[in-house]
């Protein structure tokens, strides 16, 4: 038996910098992945500030159309109500009429309303509302009683707000106002609401600015930070993949320096031996005892050059490509088959897959087996290797206790994560699918 | 409230009253529009005009006395109450005055009334119109 020079060993590195940079996607690269993070942070946050500042905003305007209506009502509205304009003589509806029409109905204040207690429209510049009687809401009825000023959405639907709706959407505010004879009323105030929300775009289109430069100005400040550290990340992870690389190059180097003395040595003189006693055996037939005896010895000696070749296989492969990897598998399977483990081994045809590619098949089908028998106590397993457009599959399956591929590898079991290191240099995917309890399944695919 | 009628029905029981007194007055105007005018206790006249215009009545009088630079004090009443009132001076070329307002159109009928007194000589004139 010849041992070939199989080698697992990646291929040359496309950059020197870092050998994880190199195969890693560009999309799952820290630095990528925190600008890409920190996007989404920004356009939330952007989005966030948006909406509490144009809330923040909205209640700013609206707070000061309140003040506004209070001071308008207090220290101007106030002042010109007299008894007979409550008592709604029409003489003095005309003149607060003028007076409001100059005083009050200016600016932004689209129309006003004063109410008595039941519900009389005191006064409104809308001439056709003056001595109509509505029903008060409970709010308004609170501000009118206890003071205060409140503010909402105008309902247009109602009767008393029917001469506002070509105002559109309206902000009524409304607050307290005393009558000379000591009378509570309600000085309501309208409000165009695109003004409310005009004063809204002005405070926030003041603070969006210095919140988006600010963001931004943090996250162009922190990628050059993130971006030092990933490279750090990757050359450390880089240097620990060489460092694991070389170490099963070496291991696997000492394991064909290993096996080819073996094979060379001793095998051979095992072999030699085991020969050497059966023709001795045959030779002194006449002496049946002695060649009981010596046969028996050249028994033991095949014994164990087959145990030795055993583990020769165990510890390197054989020349796959003459040996064959069907040949080569059946070893791999054999301690699973005297631990009991039912074994179904399907192997296409491999004739013309690349050495490369055998090897690897037969390497991962080896940790994959030597796991599966070893920590899954499988009942069953199958090993199946098959060639189909040009892609060389092997799926090593038990339904075994299983395990979480998600979890870090105990100390010194490195074995699955070596392979995938391997597969993946080599151009190949491997799969590993596992559950606690539901056994585990790996699946390598390699071009052939 | 007992207050405010007895004074608006002695307002309306003395315009009748004055208008009697002085000349008749004449009704015209086109539409809605209520025109009222007649003569002062002295040589001027008194024109009184009253239109309804979106819940409000625009009221307009007006004095002529055919002398520039006479000072009238005005009042212009609204169901006897005084609405509006002021101080106005003729002016050339028909040595006359006029004042508008636009009163708040009172639910029923609405009475108007138009005073105005010469701050020099006294004449007065009295006007009224329902609408």
């Amino acid at each position: 038996m010849k041992w070939s020079s199989m080698r697992f060993s990646r291929q040359p590195l496309r950059s020197e910098r870092s050998a994880a940079a190199v195969r890693r996607p560009q999309w799952a690269r820290p630095v990528v992945q925190f600008v890409a993070a920190g996007l989404v942070a920004l356009v939330i946050l952007i989005v966030g500030s948006g909406w509490l500042s144009k809330r923040a905003a909205t209640d700013e305007a609206i707070t000061s159309a309140r003040e506004t209506t209070h001071l308008l009502a207090t220290q101007v509205a106030e002042h010109a109500v007299t008894t007979d304009l409550v008592d709604g003589q029409p003489a003095a509806v005309d003149r607060y009429d003028r007076f409001a029409r100059k005083r009050l109905v200016v600016g932004d204040v689209l129309r006003i309303k004063i109410w008595q207690a039941n519900g009389r429209i005191v006064y409104s510049d809308e001439a056709k509302l003056i001595g109509k009687r509505f029903t008060l809401d409970e709010e308004e009825l609170q501000v009118l009683e206890a003071g205060g000023t409140d503010a909402g959405v105008s309902d247009l639907t109602q009767p008393e707000n029917r001469f506002e709706r070509h105002f559109g959407r309206l902000l009524e505010v409304y607050t307290q106002v005393w009558a000379p004879d000591g009378q509570r009323l309600l000085f309501e105030a309208y409000y165009s609401y695109a003004d409310v929300t005009r004063r809204s775009a002005e405070v926030l289109s003041a603070f969006r600015p210095i919140t988006i430069i600010g963001l931004l100005s943090f996250v162009a400040l922190t990628v050059p930070l993130v971006w030092v550290l990933a490279r750090r990340l990757d050359d450390s992870a880089a240097e620990r993949e060489r460092l694991l690389v070389a170490a099963v190059e070496a291991s696997e180097a000492e394991r064909r320096r290993i096996a080819r003395d073996l094979h060379d040595g001793v095998v051979q003189d095992l072999a030699g031996i085991s020969f050497g006693a059966s023709a001795t055996a045959r030779e002194i037939a006449d002496r049946p005892e002695m060649a009981r005896r010596v046969e028996a010895l050249a028994t033991g000696v095949r014994q164990s050059l087959r145990a030795l070749r055993s583990l020769l296989v165990e510890i390197y492969p054989p020349e796959l490509r003459t040996a064959g990897l069907a040949a080569a598998l059946d070893d791999v399977v054999a301690p699973a088959l005297a631990a009991g483990i039912a074994v179904n081994l399907e192997i296409d045809d491999t004739a013309g897959v690349p050495e490369d590619a055998t090897a690897l098949t037969w390497r991962v089908a080896q940790e994959a087996v030597r796991n599966a028998v070893r920590h899954g106590r499988p009942k069953s397993l199958t090993v199946r290797v098959s060639v189909h457009d040009n892609v060389l599959s092997l799926l090593v399956e038990d339904d075994g206790v299983g395990f979480d591929p998600s979890s870090p590898p105990r100390e010194g079991h490195l074995g699955l994560r070596v392979l995938r290191d391997l597969v993946f240099e080599a151009g190949g995917t491997l799969a590993i699918e596992s559950s606690p309890g539901l056994g585990a399944m790996v699946r390598l695919e390699t071009a052939r | 409230m007992k207050t405010s009628k007895s004074r608006t029905a002695a307002a309306l029981m003395a315009l009748g009253l004055l208008a009697g007194a002085t000349t008749p007055a004449l009704a015209s105007g086109g539409g809605n529009d209520v025109i009222r005018s007649g003569g002062c206790s002295g040589h001027s006249t008194w024109k009184l005009k009253a239109k309804p215009d979106n819940g409000r009545l625009e009221v307009e009088g007006e004095v002529d006395s055919n002398r520039n630079g006479q000072t009238w004090r005005w009042r212009i009443l609204h169901n006897g109450n005084v609405s509006a009132h002021g101080v106005a001076t003729t002016t050339a070329p028909s040595g006359s005055f006029s004042v508008a307002r636009r009163l708040v159109n009172a639910a029923g009928t609405d009475h108007i009334g138009w005073r105005a007194v010469n701050r020099a000589t006294g004449e007065t004139c009295r006007g009224g119109l329902s609408i």
